[in-house]
């Protein structure tokens, strides 16, 4: 079976078309900048080559549309028709308290899709866009909806209400929801698959670490908590995010800088995090190049990155009654060796041994723990696109096997 | 050789190969970037379209950026844009003295700075001509103007069915509100097209019919001389007039206050084209604007309207200024 990704932004659109015979990716590419000046297709060809189409792309639709033009092409593509696309799995952000696992997308599924808009105002309107312009493209294909909440829909009342009047989450559904709910559930599953574990015994704690960043408790393969809440902002430093904040702060702020709505979002979503902080960048590199030429800033920006990291580390311990597995994962928890080890200081007590030598420069699918360590500590790639297509696989296989 | 990056034009890779098609406002133009049009301009940038202004001279360009540049590092410094989406923003905008760069846009919107109503509209409909004579017939042209009828405008065109009227809010540029107008000769077509422009730039439309002052000109007019009426009868003081209006009514401005961000030779000139329109004396400029107007007490661009102001705009006193 060959499944097409899809994952569709406010102005990109990225894709993965597999072979599911043996998992393979047959050719992947991304569009940037849709519906504005400059916009292009990257497309990786089967044998590595590249080629970038430039033009105008002025929609999701006609970027789909081109998408699928290139991989029909004879000069780049890889498929003799598009029937030979016989799924699509979309990434779909916010899947609200209704999804708690993927679903196959039919009228009923895009009207709670259409209803969950209000929840991610940014994100799900060009998911759903990306749904509708396959309908269209190529009438009649099964798609599947694969959401970065479902995961976190296991997590117990008392972990996911916040301390406010609960008419609020009665009106609003205004509660903890979590993302990155796709690679926490495809590493937590992965580790246990190297490691020879079953996952429905194990206390797992994994830490997506990227330009968004969370830390999810998996215990016996269930999310039981998780770092961010109703929006990516809550929890870890990020990027550009500020993370945990106390509220107080927040109407502080917007009262001595006279900000409205708009600036406090962007001032708490755009101009906090490690960029705030630092001033120097919101790139990890970056501000690890600064601190190693003494800019103090950003030594404390790490300092207070890894902090955060641990402290929820160990909060994940106590709310699962123990650690079996910690993984990285993320552009940064899986090649900044610094934040690892600082993020694991003194967690001895824990059971965590990390072995520091290993862990500096290691960057690849594996153990970073000292042998005898009773946590294991690993570095998992994520790879969410696969676990979608294994998702859509799965659901479509269901589905005709129900007919 | 899998390192160097193959080229080549996307067009050619469309399911139904159906050739280059016609993006929806990728491009506009803007005829004068006075406040107005480096509202525009901004706003237009910041949702990812490229914009051409015309202006009139090198100088009058170069205020022009400078006056972006200022809304856009206002903004920076109230956490509202980052130093990056500046410089995409302002990469957007090209600023010509030439009409022949309007070639390519889908939407030429005229926001020229106000001068004489006689030459005005004369002068207006020399420009709807230029810039017909430049773009493609697909191409609409609009006019920011909210005193000047668009059917008039529009009579001279070769395809008036293109023409329609908007109107942006100046005085808060954030607000989210644009009035539309069908002239006569407007065409369905133009008015669905610019209703998607509107809401590509995350505004809310108001239909409004063809008429001089629209909604809010016309009701804001009334409102700033009745508050004259009240100051002169000696009533209230301007401070306490705005007060209750901003407290009472849950306004952001008083009138003073509006009128004085807005303008006052702009307001009186609005005052006088709709009482030539309607004829009825409530539209009629009051003394006392005409007498600040005579003195250039224009308003917050001038330091001195109803109220004070420094360099930077600020209210100096709250005493009022003797009038």
């Amino acid at each position: 079976m060959k499944v097409l990704v899809l994952n569709c932004g406010s102005s990109s659109i990225k894709y993965q078309l597999f072979d599911m015979t043996d998992q393979h990716v047959i050719s992947k590419g991304g569009i940037e900048k849709v519906g504005m000046k400059g916009s292009f297709l990257k497309h990786t060809r089967e044998d590595g080559q590249v080629v970038l189409f430039e033009g105008e792309i002025i929609d999701h639709k006609a970027g789909i549309e081109y998408i699928l033009g290139v991989l029909t092409s004879v000069k780049h593509g890889c498929l003799k028709s598009l029937d030979e696309i016989e799924a699509v799995g979309h990434r779909v952000v916010h899947g609200g308290e209704r999804f708690k696992s993927s679903v196959y997308i039919d009228e009923e599924v895009k009207a709670v899709l259409e209803k969950n808009i209000g929840l991610a105002p940014l994100h799900n309107p060009p998911n759903l866009k990306g749904i509708y312009a396959m309908e269209e493209l190529i009438p009649g294909i099964p798609q599947v909806g694969v959401f970065d909440t479902a995961f976190h829909q296991t997590m117990e009342p008392y972990a996911y209400m916040y301390g406010i009047p609960y008419i609020l989450y009665k009106k609003h559904a205004i509660r903890r929801y979590g993302f990155h709910g796709t690679s926490h559930r495809y590493v937590s599953q992965r580790v246990c698959d190297l490691l020879g574990r079953d996952i429905t015994t194990q206390k797992i704690i994994t830490c997506h670490l990227g330009n968004g960043a969370s830390v999810a408790a998996v215990k016996n393969g269930k999310s039981v908590d998780t770092s961010m809440g109703f929006t990516p902002i809550e929890g870890l430093i990020m990027g550009t995010r500020a993370g945990d904040l106390d509220i107080g702060v927040v109407t502080f702020i917007m009262e001595k800088e006279e900000l409205g709505l708009r600036s406090a979002n962007s001032l708490f979503n755009k101009h906090s995090g490690m960029l705030g902080l630092t001033g120097v960048s919101s790139d990890m590199r970056e501000i690890e190049q600064a601190a190693e030429a003494g800019n103090e800033r950003a030594l404390l920006a790490l300092e207070m990155y890894s902090y955060r990291v641990r402290k929820y580390i160990g909060a994940y311990a106590a709310a699962m009654g123990g650690l079996d597995i910690l993984v990285f994962t993320g552009g940064i928890g899986e090649n900044a060796s610094n934040i690892r080890q600082e993020s694991l200081k003194e967690l001895e007590f824990l059971g965590v041994d990390l072995d520091v030598e290993k862990n500096q420069s290691f960057r690849k699918e594996g153990e970073i723990s000292l042998p005898g360590s009773r946590v294991k500590v690993m570095v998992i790639p994520t790879n969410e696109e696969l676990m979608i297509a294994l998702d859509t696989e799965t659901i479509i296989r269901e589905k005709k096997e129900n007919f | 050789m899998a390192s160097e990056i193959i080229r080549e034009p996307i067009e050619d890779f469309g399911l139904s190969k159906k050739g280059k098609s016609n993006a929806l406002f990728s491009k506009i133009g803007i005829i004068g970037c006075g406040l107005v049009g480096q509202n525009m301009a901004r706003v237009a940038s910041y949702y990812g379209l490229e914009v051409v202004f015309i202006e009139v001279s090198q100088e009058k360009i170069a205020e022009a950026f400078a006056g972006i540049t200022r809304m856009m590092d206002h903004r920076i410094s109230h956490w509202g844009l980052t130093e990056s989406e500046k410089r995409a923003h302002l990469s957007r905008i090209t600023g010509t003295t030439e009409y022949e760069m309007l070639k390519g846009c889908d939407f030429v919107i005229e926001a020229i700075r106000p001068v004489d109503r006689g030459i005005k509209i004369k002068e207006r409909k020399e420009i709807f001509r230029k810039i017909e004579s430049v773009v493609d017939r697909e191409c609409i042209i609009a006019t920011n103007s909210t005193t000047v009828i668009i059917t008039e405008l529009a009579s001279d065109m070769l395809y008036k069915d293109r023409c329609i009227s908007l109107h942006f809010f100046v005085n808060s540029p954030d607000a989210r509100i644009v009035e539309v107008v069908k002239g006569l000769y407007t065409s369905e077509e133009t008015y669905q097209k610019v209703c998607k422009f509107v809401k590509l730039i995350n505004r809310t439309i108001i239909p409004v019919e063809e008429s001089a002052g629209l909604i809010s000109i016309r009701l804001f007019v009334v409102a700033l001389n009745e508050s004259c009426e009240i100051l002169m009868e000696g009533v209230s003081t301007m401070e306490d007039i705005d007060l209750t209006m901003r407290v009472g009514f849950g306004m952001r401005m008083g009138p003073f206050e509006v009128a004085d961000k807005i303008g006052l030779d702009k307001v009186v000139r609005w005052m006088e084209n709709i009482y030539s329109e309607f004829g009825d004396v409530r539209y009629k400029p009051s003394p006392l604007i005409k007498k600040l107007v005579r003195a250039k007490h224009f308003g917050v661009s001038a330091g001195q309207g109803f109220y004070a102001y420094d360099a930077e705009g600020n209210r100096l006193s709250v005493k009022p200024k003797p009038c």
